[in-house]
């Protein structure tokens, strides 16, 4: 028999791992409406993570790291753009590179910043924050309300950025470039601003993501921090249809499956055993796979995704 | 008789051209030193053959093109247009030759597209303005219908009525009525005379001389990227006009029956519903039998979409059973189909009738790709399908400057006459053709329909679909008119009762 606070636990826990890919999902939502697809996402994500660190222990203020990662990613994000927007480069290519490049800057810094090329531990980090009142409520109290900022920022920015998609003209105009940039431009739409305007909002969130991860989760700074989050997060975006709530709840489907995978020892020891808790780290995928099939398969994508405007 | 004004700084021009000049990056000289004025508050129509430069020059006005040289007048203003914003800002509006509404969103969509100002999206607003347009227009448009879902005819009447629903002084029009029905037509042109009365400044492209001489107050004519002339539309007629747009046209000769043989296609009482799930097709029978053309006439949206579309496998039949050939193709695979002997001119040509992006040389061979010349041991002979290609285009006089050429680069107009050359040489034994002579000029129209009697007489069975209700007259060995998914009416074109059939195509019969 399982108990409940470990059922409770899970479910927090659950939350706590999906904040960043609901930040990341939400970001990348939004520029794919936008037509472009960035898989650099990984690499802003990144570059928020070290970034955050970097600001955090240089001023010793975890509130300028955040400030920092918020920079970083943006950065990132606007360096996707040059070379998608103002090239017209391919962007899956772009994306891969910004990847790279971001790989490859953090790695060259932590080295020549920190002796051993390892970086050292932040003095304090993000804490949960209690909220009062909501916060004693038994087991939803614990579940929802016993978080980190990031996590109740990241649950605000789901309806928040569903009413800009869906509500507003900014984001009538910014689907109907994800739809058909051309056409778009022909009806007196500033296709450029508007996409430098989506990967700035992303670059945001991106930024967040990965910062929280050094100066709330984890206090340190290492390459392999953000694993493969950014590709997850590209990954959320399509089984959660272009929606943010689809992209709610598939960020919670990857968090809860990442969740039981680290515990299933706890949660049923029956059944665990080094080489079923490798193909239980599988489960998140086999999930999001099956979640992909089953899910309504007739909601299309943004026409123009990925697609490069060849036209004059 | 001076028709090149040569004042351009005159009051009295909404829009004044001095020497402009385009040429496109593959050395096509679209335009060529074109001076024009438009009057403030007049209709002036453009007329020329396909791939003479109106596109072009509408798109230079319009912001979307720059001209290499020469200089935009508006209000008597040099202006420089980056884009089409600039456009707008000078109370300039266009509705393109191809569709720029996005088919994915709803009509109210479309039209908040243009309409809204930044903020809060406020569609009540989008909807009254779209009542209160489309009551003007007198048309009836459900504002959350999607544009995929509806005909061709219908998406023409939206664009037109998002144009309408934004301020615009100057209006300019490339070829809006190519796919409307006569009726469709005399209200759209209710509205320009209306436009006109209220001071707004009209440019019209199209192709069809009647309405040119009908609604417009002075006529343009390009040829080759040129002006040949300008005239008052009152000194004009239909054989002057004719005469200026192309040079040495035969007469058209007289149009001989057909003998028909064999039923070739025969629809047996089906139900054909469409996206929305409701009976578009209503327990329709038809028989095309071969060496007869048979010609549907109708309002769009009375189901002829989903009458095609059913037919050439791209949509479920819920009931009753169609043949081909004495072969059952109900709900088989368009592929099978295609196989026993279907070809198709599609209305929707820019979706469904090219691959944009790719060659005309790959379009060409879409369909024969898999056989001998064209591929051997799954390999495909590039040189033989630029072979084909080159033949096709000289066969039909596609306007290409190479036969490699991406698609997108050709005129609405070329676009078309590629369609048809590969419908047409593909050896079908059954052919839909659907609008096929929309955006055409007189000489490729006269063109098509000649091939179309000659594939006829070669004992092919044609079904015609058409808004040209002179064009079903004068090919057609059959009319049947479709009202609200069924034929309400069948008539012959000798002896013609045109008040009868045109009560028939409102349901009044
Ligand atoms: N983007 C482009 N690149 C290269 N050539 C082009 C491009 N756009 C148009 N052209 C060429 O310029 C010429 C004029 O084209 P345009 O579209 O203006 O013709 P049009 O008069 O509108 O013809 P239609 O009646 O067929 O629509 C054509 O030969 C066409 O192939
Ligand atoms: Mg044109």
């Amino acid at each position: 028999m399982i108990e409940w606070a470990i059922l409770v636990g899970v479910a927090a826990a659950t939350l706590r791992v999906a904040a960043p890919l609901i930040l990341a999902s939400l970001g990348e939502t939004v520029v794919e409406k936008a037509g472009l697809l960035n898989l650099g996402l990984q690499g802003a994500m990144l570059v928020g993570a070290f970034s955050g660190f970097m600001g955090a222990f240089f001023t010793g203020s975890l509130w300028l790291g955040l400030v920092c990662c918020v920079i970083g990613g943006t950065i990132t994000t606007l360096l996707y753009g040059v070379l998608v927007i103002n090239l017209n480069l391919d962007q899956v290519v772009s994306g891969l590179a910004i990847n790279l490049l971001a790989g490859g800057l953090t790695l060259y810094f932590t080295r020549a910043l920190f002796t051993g090329g390892v970086a050292p531990y932040l003095q304090e980090l993000f804490g949960p924050m209690q909220i009062p009142l909501l916060g004693s409520i038994p087991i939803l109290g614990e579940i929802i309300f016993s978080h980190t900022g990031f996590v109740y920022f990241g649950l605000i920015c789901v309806p928040l950025i569903s009413i800009l998609l869906t509500k507003t003209t900014f984001g009538l105009r910014l689907r109907s470039i994800g739809e058909d940039p051309v056409i778009a431009s022909y009806l007196g739409i500033d296709v450029v601003k508007m996409r430098y305007v989506a990967l700035f909002i992303e670059g945001i969130l991106a930024g967040i993501a990965g910062g929280l991860l050094t100066i709330s989760m984890f206090n340190t700074f290492d390459t392999r921090i953000v694993a493969a989050r950014g590709f997850v997060a590209v990954s959320i975006v399509i089984l959660g249809r272009w929606n943010p709530l689809g992209v709610l709840a598939g960020s919670l489907l990857f968090g809860f499956t990442e969740v039981l995978s680290l515990r299933i020892g706890i949660l049923f020891p029956e059944i665990s055993s080094a080489s079923t808790n490798q193909l239980f780290a599988l489960l998140p995928y086999l999930v999001a796979l099956i979640a992909l099939i089953v899910g309504g398969r007739r909601v299309r994508g943004p026409a123009s995704l990925g697609k490069r405007v060849g036209r004059e | 008789m001076d028709n090149r004004p040569s004042d351009p700084k005159k009051e009295d021009y909404a829009i004044f051209l001095k020497e402009i000049t385009k040429t496109f990056p593959n050395g096509t000289v679209a335009n060529f030193g074109i001076t024009l004025g438009i009057l403030k508050g007049e209709v002036h129509a453009i007329l020329g053959e396909n791939g003479a430069g109106k596109t072009t020059l509408l798109r230079m006005i319009s912001g979307i093109l720059k001209p290499d040289s020469g200089e935009i007048f508006i209000d008597g203003k040099s202006a420089k247009m980056r884009d089409p914003m600039d456009a707008s800002r000078l109370g300039i509006g266009m509705v393109h030759q191809h569709f720029t509404l996005i088919p994915e969103f709803t009509v109210r969509e479309n039209v908040a597209l243009v309409l809204a100002e930044s903020g809060w999206l406020d569609l009540k607003k989008v909807d009254a303005k779209i009542v209160e347009v489309s009551e003007k227009m007198g048309i009836e448009i459900d504002p959350e219908a999607k544009i995929e879902n509806l005909p061709v005819g219908k998406r023409q009447l939206v664009e037109i009525l998002r144009l309408l629903c934004r301020d615009v002084k100057i209006l300019l029009l490339d070829e809006p009525t190519s796919v409307l029905t006569p009726i469709e037509v005399d209200s759209f042109f209710r509205i320009i005379r209306d436009l006109k009365s209220s001071g707004k400044t009209i440019v019209l492209v199209t192709h069809k001389m009647k309405e040119a001489l009908k609604i417009s107050d002075r006529v343009t004519v390009l040829r080759g990227g040129r002006v040949i002339r300008t005239v008052p539309t009152t000194e004009a007629d239909e054989a002057l006009l004719a005469s200026l747009v192309v040079e040495g046209l035969a007469a058209p000769p007289v149009v001989k029956r057909g003998t028909p043989g064999d039923p070739i296609l025969s629809i047996d009482s089906i139900i054909v519903k469409d996206d929305r799930g409701r009976t578009a097709v209503d327990g329709l029978s038809l028989v095309v039998r071969a060496g007869e053309i048979v010609g549907i006439a109708g309002v769009a949206g009375n189901g002829q979409k989903e009458l095609v579309e059913a037919i050439s496998g791209l949509r479920r039949v819920e009931s009753g059973i169609i043949t081909l050939s004495s072969q059952d193709i109900t709900n088989k695979s368009t592929r099978f189909i295609i196989e026993k002997g279907l070809s198709y001119i599609p209305e929707d040509r820019m979706h469904r009738g090219v691959v944009l992006t790719m060659g005309i040389h790959d379009n060409l061979a879409l369909k024969c790709i898999e056989r001998p010349p064209m591929s051997k041991n799954w390999v495909i002979d590039r040189r033989s399908m630029i072979n084909y290609a080159e033949r096709l285009i000289s066969d039909f006089s596609i306007k290409a400057s190479d036969p490699c050429m991406s698609v997108e680069n050709l005129s609405g107009g070329n676009i078309q006459k590629l369609i048809i050359a590969r419908e047409l040489s593909n050896g079908g034994t059954f052919l839909i053709a659907e609008q096929p002579t929309a955006g055409l000029d007189i000489k490729a129209s006269e063109v098509v329909h000649q091939r179309l009697i000659d594939l006829r007489s070669r004992g092919a069975g044609i079904l015609l679909v058409s808004s040209d209700l002179d064009e079903i007259i004068k090919l057609s060995d059959r009319i049947c008119v479709m009202f609200g998914g069924k034929i309400v009416g069948e008539f012959f074109p000798e002896n013609l009762d045109l008040e009868r059939l045109s009560r028939a195509m409102l349901g009044a019969e």
